[in-house]
């Protein structure tokens, strides 16, 4: 098991660094020139020129590559060119907003998207079956930001339900403002016991985690039914039915423990999905995270941001999927690792 | 049965859900309604791109305004130039040297207090890191402290240096010993403007607090707090402003502007700004290397319909590229119209009867003003069997294909926002069509002896006078008959705020600023 671990872990380090020099190489390659951002609106050609040394562009990239990765094993992932903030700092600002925000999302998406699939599977052809399909492929398939602007509509501006923007209340903010510690509010505000705040702070995410939460609640949905459909069939289900155990405990103990497995590979997937899907949410909620700080990148061809930021979501993929293999073979012996 | 209980206790449990949440929303609704001292300003862009006051050239204006002062105040309005850090200047004979007279008593957040070694030391740092606007300071040779509330600038040539102490770029005041750059960029400032900063994150929150030894005091009707957000979408803006989250947006497309204008709960105003939307024209590549060609061009451009259509009718037809109410600008100035026959006439006269060209055109992604502008332009020049091939494009992009050492690679007309470095209409002129060996804004790649000649002695008359207005517009006549470019709609700004927000007065000389000290809530 050792062993495998330290063999993914290493394969990833690799996939890292061929990341790396594929993003850099086509942030470097594509026809746009960063230095106009750095230097200014109206920079005079002296600034112009100043910034292009500045920002390593008067190298060749396979040196410019190196000195970025030198600096990066370093600690140092660059100066953003939108910010004119360290890229690191950047991350460890935004990141925790994300996270918070995808972390809220796929549990409201699983703890409705799994039952929802359970039942689904259990009344096959009936009502609840059709309903909760269409549930699941609307989640899927409907825009996120249409979705986002409905929700906004719906519950924050005609109905006044739910706040439109931010993480907290400005003013709730102001007054009873949450002591940093990691970023992650619920948390943050939790351990210092700032129960206002984290009650503002839950209410704040509401619509936000609803719209990420559609997609990982469509794919549960689809994915759960689909399996149970397959492990109903089987024959220890059926001796379990046939010796009167009781059907709640069929479905829930025997199929669905057996469901799992593809479920939490797709978990994994629909959470570096969700990082991505956050570009579009997070614009529209003006939540200060990860997925609008990239957005901001990319437009802006914002190298060394884009590079750290690709970096990270990878990463993210890798560990993920590493632990995800990992609880499945845990989860099911007949999984072998190796 | 099992089922009935099931979804009774779902149902209880939405109930309770909404109920909870009504409760919440109410509350807090009545928090916001209590707390007339917070101050929420919406904007699209950052609002701390940049932290440093050396370097920033950007939105972060709105805040940086709050938080640092000039030395002097420039109030477009009414074209008068009022105290602020220093309490008057005066300039020698020759213009090359400018005194300023600092006020007494100034604390800087920091604790410090504000003095001449401070003046001296601030321009000093920000002509050296040579970042953003640092450039309007370059006329200057040398600062002089003459004693502790007098400061002296030599400068290298004559330079309207009361304006430039003005500007809302590059020209802040802060503490010296507080000006590290990696302090700055970690959320703090070191200035002597009424608010400071509370709290930040990343570059688009940032709450400040009002700093209670400002110099101009706290008596009357203040806010304490003010809260600068970046909000990018035009919708969640609006949203917010309907829903009385916020108390202003620097701006939002017509289109909303038309139906919040009818809103009880808000305020619109329309007024003037410095920005300008202006095509330059490649005068190195044919057909446009041919004035003729370029002045046809100018001919199809449906001014007033771009005016109605991309600005929903809150802008002006330029006039010149100076924009109204700048010095400089003036109804000497020749103008352009739309008319077809013209243009037809000038390309029979170019070799061009029957058009038969096409124009690769390039501008500024993500801006629907100027997207539909040139959809009607393309529109007009069609007709006369012309092709703009136009292409929206990042700046960087399209700044990479202006600048091309290959010049067959580079655009015919390129669109861009202009808007002046300090009160001065200089940079509309010399920038953009002052000669350049290596052009950074100069995209027309124009030259004109004479004009560099006359634009040279210009610079050197004093800001404002008869004979430095009578130069802008001979200056503007002769691009207009040249045509390496024009300007074709002036930009109105187009705010929104809070009917119970009161005394906010638009100044054009600093774009989306709102001096919160003088804001209060009714």
């Amino acid at each position: 098991m050792l062993t495998y671990i330290i063999r993914r872990i290493l394969l990833g380090v690799l996939l890292l660094f061929g990341v790396s020099v594929i993003v850099f190489t086509l942030t470097h390659v594509v026809p746009a020139n960063p230095v106009d951002l750095w230097a200014g609106p109206h920079a005079t050609p002296q600034q112009l020129e100043q910034a292009y040394v500045e920002l390593g562009l008067d190298k060749p990239i396979p040196v410019q590559f190196g000195i970025y990765m030198a600096k990066f094993l370093r600690g140092d992932w660059g100066i953003s060119i939108v910010t004119k903030r360290p890229v690191l700092r950047d991350l460890a600002t935004y990141l925790p907003a994300s996270l918070e925000l995808i972390i809220f999302g796929m549990l409201v998406g699983f703890a409705v998207g799994i039952p929802l699939g359970v039942l689904s599977a259990a009344k096959t052809g009936r009502p609840i079956d059709h309903v909760s399909r269409v549930f699941a492929i609307a989640g899927v398939a409907l825009p996120s930001f249409w979705m986002a602007m409905l929700l906004q509509l719906a519950l924050g501006k005609i109905l006044r339900l739910f706040p439109l923007t931010g993480r907290v209340d400005l003013l709730a903010e102001i007054m009873n403002p949450i002591r940093r510690i990691t970023g992650l509010y619920f948390f943050d505000a939790l351990i210092s016991g700032n129960f206002a705040a984290l009650g503002d702070a839950l209410w704040h995410i509401v619509l936000p985690g609803i719209t990420l939460a559609m997609y990982p609640l469509g794919l549960a949905t689809r994915m759960v039914r689909t399996t149970m459909l397959e492990v109903l069939q089987e024959d220890y289900i059926r001796t379990a039915r046939a010796s009167g155990v009781r059907e709640s405990k069929v479905l829930v103990k025997y199929a669905l423990r057996n469901a799992l497995g593809p479920v939490l590979t797709t978990g994994a997937l629909a959470f570096g999905y969700s990082l991505v899907s956050t570009f579009l949410i997070e614009s529209l909620f003006a939540w200060p995270g990860l997925g609008k700080y990239a957005a901001k990148a990319i437009v802006s061809v914002d190298y060394p941001a884009i590079t750290g930021v690709t970096l990270l979501v990878a990463a993210f993929y890798v560990i993920l999927n590493l632990a995800v293999d990992l609880v499945q073979a845990l989860m099911d012996p007949r999984i072998r690792l190796g | 049965m099992s089922n009935n209980k099931s979804t009774c206790i779902l149902l209880k449990l939405c109930l309770a859900s909404l109920l909870l949440a009504s409760v919440l929303s109410i509350s807090l609704v009545a928090v916001a309604a209590e707390d007339s001292q917070t101050a929420i300003y919406l904007q699209g862009s950052e609002v701390a791109g940049y932290w440093d006051p050396s370097d920033g050239y950007s939105g972060e204006i709105a805040l940086m305004q709050n938080l640092y002062d000039t030395l002097l105040y420039y109030d477009a309005a009414e074209s008068k130039i009022s105290p602020r850090l220093a309490t008057g200047c005066e300039s020698s004979q020759d213009g090359k040297t400018w005194t300023f007279k600092l006020r007494e008593g100034v604390k800087f957040h920091t604790g410090n207090m504000m003095d001449a070694d401070a003046v001296k030391a601030s321009i000093e740092r920000t002509m050296a890191r040579d970042k953003g606007g640092a450039f309007i300071w370059s006329s200057v040779d040398s600062i002089e402290v003459v004693d502790d509330y007098t400061v002296r600038f030599h400068l290298k040539n004559q330079a309207p240096l009361n304006l430039i102490a003005t500007a809302s770029y590059a020209a802040y005041i802060f503490d010296p010993a507080f000006s590290d750059h990696d302090w700055f960029i970690a959320g703090n400032d070191s200035g002597t403007g009424p608010y400071t900063v509370e709290t930040s994150e990343g570059s688009e929150k940032v709450i400040v607090k009002k700093f209670d030894e400002y110099w101009g005091g706290w008596e009357g009707p203040h806010f304490d707090h003010v809260a600068f957000l970046t909000v990018s979408e035009a919708s969640t803006r609006r949203l917010m402003m309907e829903t009385g989250k916020a108390d202003f947006c620097e701006s939002l497309p017509p289109t909303d502007i038309d139906v919040l204008k009818s809103n009880p709960t808000l305020k619109v105003e329309i007024n003037p700004s410095f920005i300008n939307l202006v095509a330059l024209y490649n005068t190195q590549k044919a057909p446009l290397d041919d004035p003729l060609v370029r002045r046809a061009l100018s001919y199809l451009i449906p001014y007033e319909d771009t005016v109605k259509v991309s600005l929903g009718g809150y802008g002006q037809v330029s006039r010149g590229v100076v924009p109204h109410g700048l010095w400089g600008h003036s109804d000497r100035v020749e103008t352009f119209a739309y008319s077809p026959t013209t243009a037809k006439a000038l390309l029979a006269q170019a070799g061009y009867p029957d058009g038969g060209f096409t124009l690769v055109l390039t501008y500024p992604s993500g801006y629907d003003d100027i997207r539909t502008t040139v959809e009607l332009w393309k529109s007009a020049c069609a007709e006369v069997n012309i092709t703009l091939d136009a292409r929206a494009m990042p700046t960087s992009e399209r700044n990479a294909i202006a600048r091309s050492p290959d010049k067959a690679k580079r655009q015919d007309i390129y669109l861009l926002f202009w808007w002046p470095d300090y009160s001065n209409p200089d940079s509309y002129l010399g920038a953009m069509f002052r000669s350049q060996e290596k052009p950074s804004y100069g995209l027309a790649y124009y030259s004109n002896p004479v004009f560099d000649g006359l634009y040279d002695y210009a610079v050197t008359l004093p800001a404002a006078s008869q004979e430095a207005t009578d130069m802008m517009v001979e200056l503007q006549n002769i691009l207009q008959r040249d045509a390496p470019g024009l300007a074709i709609w002036d930009m109105p700004s187009r705010r929104v705020l809070s009917v119970s927000l009161k005394g906010y007065v638009d100044n054009a000389a600093y774009a989306n600023v709102v001096f919160w000290y003088d804001c209060y809530r009714e």
